[in-house]
């Protein structure tokens, strides 16, 4: 018997104490992956939607905080095309329209130019004639969510679309997206000659001192803002506050976890200071019995994290699953925050206790006998 | 400097409470190798506060301890000795209820350099002495008071002690399981030659040590001249 040996036997023969242990350092993890996910996925979705189109840059109105609220003139693309550097300009309108059963999707509007329907993964179907209205592309999820196929209408604001294409994009938002004709989504929202968003192909994309050059020509044009799809939420007020909540709710549940196990620990330490006399009793150190107690700690936060991390997957795909959320989030937590959380989870385990042992070391042999 | 005295306490008193309550007074004695000696007394009378300090896990207030005629003056000191020369026997036991019978003679032996194999011979070797050799798997709270000493005392020898200090070691027993552990502890300081020292409030049990120490509020009143049992309770 060594001391992980021991330190096993003590955590697995205290069962109910090693489990609520575990399951409070799993829900500290679990929480903090899940909610600090969700933070973080919810710009890696925007960015990813915006580049599977190829889209190099993006332009939206200056000043205007909700993400669909500044509308564009369609009348500056030609002038932005002229810029040099830019190899294409796609106006792009969006809105949360309402659809059947009072549900609502995000339908985006393209041009019929637009290098977007070149982007556009067709599953199945086809894509729009040049002269068709009222038809739409609807993507893999929503119809699925909606239960529609190629030949049934999709209602958007109250007027029928017939689905002509079904699209099988990678991002999720452009999953649950359906795409109908620009000219028929600024009729039905009353913004005709407006889109909501540019879309800039750079001819060199890689060279960042020309996408410099080209945003600052943009911005130069008219009250818009040009930057690449990884900084266009970084001013955006609604997906800040959605940020700011999820990652308030994160730390605050990291740090309610945090302090229940830190309670824990001490607690389970200090239950047993009569331990640690008979220990002491029988020839064991201040440093032996330190590191038996903290190699308890350190199984204990090392189980919980595992929990914790099955857990955060879990909550994950919970989230993702409810259709507010996974509509136009895929919550996935990134290894790196999965590794990060876990390594921390572990070393607090460690340091939680650390304090409690040398506390309960502290104390004479003597008086810890005598604990009844 | 070497000394035939295994243990000597010199001048050792004891105070709790900032001096306010005095347990020990002037304590003056010698315990020899191969010795077996009962401190004997009524409650209060110090007698285990003498012992607990005689291992080192109260410290004196006053005085110094010597073992072997080198005093001890260190807490690290003391652990070295505990692991190494001083197996203690409690009046309560003082297991591990989360450890086996096995388990708990086994702990003692963390930090000695025997290896697995040796250490599995021994803690055998141990409880098949005390008896309890088919009850090797079995955690305390499934054996009897007269076994769970046992198992104690199984520990305290597992590393081959010169010392054996033993505080009421049968006040939790009834009588028959009490002459089983004290003929237990007495075969195992003759057959070992170790030096035993027993705290009682009985004299019949203490009469079978070949030395009695009596003690009174916190001083030695005399030695090997048992007090009746009524007095000393």
């Amino acid at each position: 018997m060594n001391h992980l040996e021991l330190a096993y036997r003590n955590l697995k023969r205290r069962r109910a104490r090693s489990i609520l242990t575990i399951l409070g350092v799993a829900f500290a993890v679990g929480s903090f992956i899940t909610l600090y996910g969700l933070s973080r996925s919810v710009h890696e979705n925007v960015e990813r939607s915006f580049d599977e189109h190829g889209t190099d840059l993006t332009v939206k109105r200056r000043g205007i905080a909700e993400p669909f609220g500044g509308t564009i003139p369609e009348e500056l693309i030609p002038e932005i095309a002229k810029i040099p550097g830019v190899e294409d300009v796609a106006g792009q309108l969006l809105t949360f329209a309402a659809t059947d059963n009072d549900d609502n999707v995000l339908a985006s509007g393209w041009s019929p130019d637009s290098f977007y329907w070149t982007t556009a993964p067709l599953k199945a179907g086809r894509l729009p004639n040049p002269d068709e209205s009222r038809v739409a592309l609807i993507g893999s999820e929503i119809a699925r969510t909606l239960d529609k196929k190629i030949g049934d209408d999709v209602t958007l604001l109250g007027e029928k679309f017939k689905i002509v294409g079904l699209t099988d994009f990678h991002s999720i938002i452009n999953r649950n997206q359906v795409i109908v004709k620009l000219a028929d989504l600024q009729e039905l929202t009353f913004r005709t000659g407006a889109v909501t968003f540019l879309s800039i192909k750079l001819k060199n994309p890689g060279d960042e001192a020309e996408a410099d050059r080209v945003s600052q020509a943009i911005e130069a044009l008219d009250k818009l803002t040009a930057s690449p799809s990884e900084g266009m939420l970084r001013n955006d007020s609604l997906f800040g506050l959605l940020t700011a909540v999820s990652t308030s709710m994160a730390w605050v549940a990291l740090f309610m976890g945090v302090l229940m196990v830190l309670n824990t620990l001490l607690m389970a330490v200090l239950e047993r200071t009569r331990e640690i006399g008979i220990l002491s009793a029988i020839g064991w150190s201040k440093e032996r019995i330190m590191l038996a107690l903290i190699i308890e700690g350190f199984i204990l936060s090392a189980f919980g994290a595992l929990v914790g991390i099955a857990l955060g997957m879990a909550g994950s795909k919970f989230l993702s699953a409810i259709p507010a959320i996974g509509r136009y989030v895929a919550v996935e937590p990134t290894v790196p925050l999965i590794a990060v959380t876990a390594f921390a989870a572990m070393v607090l385990g460690i340091l939680g206790s650390f304090y409690p042992a040398w506390v309960a070391t502290r104390a004479s042999p003597a008086a810890a006998l005598e604990r009844a | 400097m070497t000394s035939r005295h295994l243990l000597q306490l010199d001048h050792v008193g004891h105070a709790f409470d900032e001096g306010r309550i005095v347990a020990l007074k002037d304590i003056n004695l010698d315990f020899d190798e191969g010795e077996s000696a009962a401190i004997l007394g009524a409650s209060g009378s110090g007698k285990t506060t003498l012992i607990l300090i005689m291992c080192g896990i109260r410290t004196p207030t006053r005085g110094v301890l010597r073992w072997k005629g080198q005093p001890i003056t260190t807490l690290r000191q003391w652990t070295d000795l505990r692991r190494t020369e001083i197996g203690i026997v409690f009046q309560d036991f003082n297991l591990f209820s989360t450890l086996t019978a096995a388990e708990n003679v086994e702990v003692a032996m963390f930090g000695s350099s025997a290896g697995t194999a040796e250490r599995k011979r021994r803690v055998e070797a141990a409880l098949g002495t005390v008896g309890l050799a088919d009850r090797a798997t079995h955690l305390p709270q499934e054996l009897s008071g007269g076994e769970r000493q046992r198992v104690a005392i199984a520990r305290s020898i597992i590393n081959d002690p010169k010392l054996i200090l033993a505080d009421e070691p049968t006040g939790n027993l009834d009588s028959k399981n009490a002459m089983a552990i004290l003929d237990l502890l007495f075969d195992l300081q003759k057959a070992r030659g170790s030096t035993l020292v027993m705290v009682s409030h009985a004299p019949d049990q203490a009469r079978r040590c070949a030395r009695q120490v009596n003690m009174k509020d916190g001083e030695v009143i005399n030695e090997n001249a048992p007090v009746a049992r009524e007095e000393a309770l």
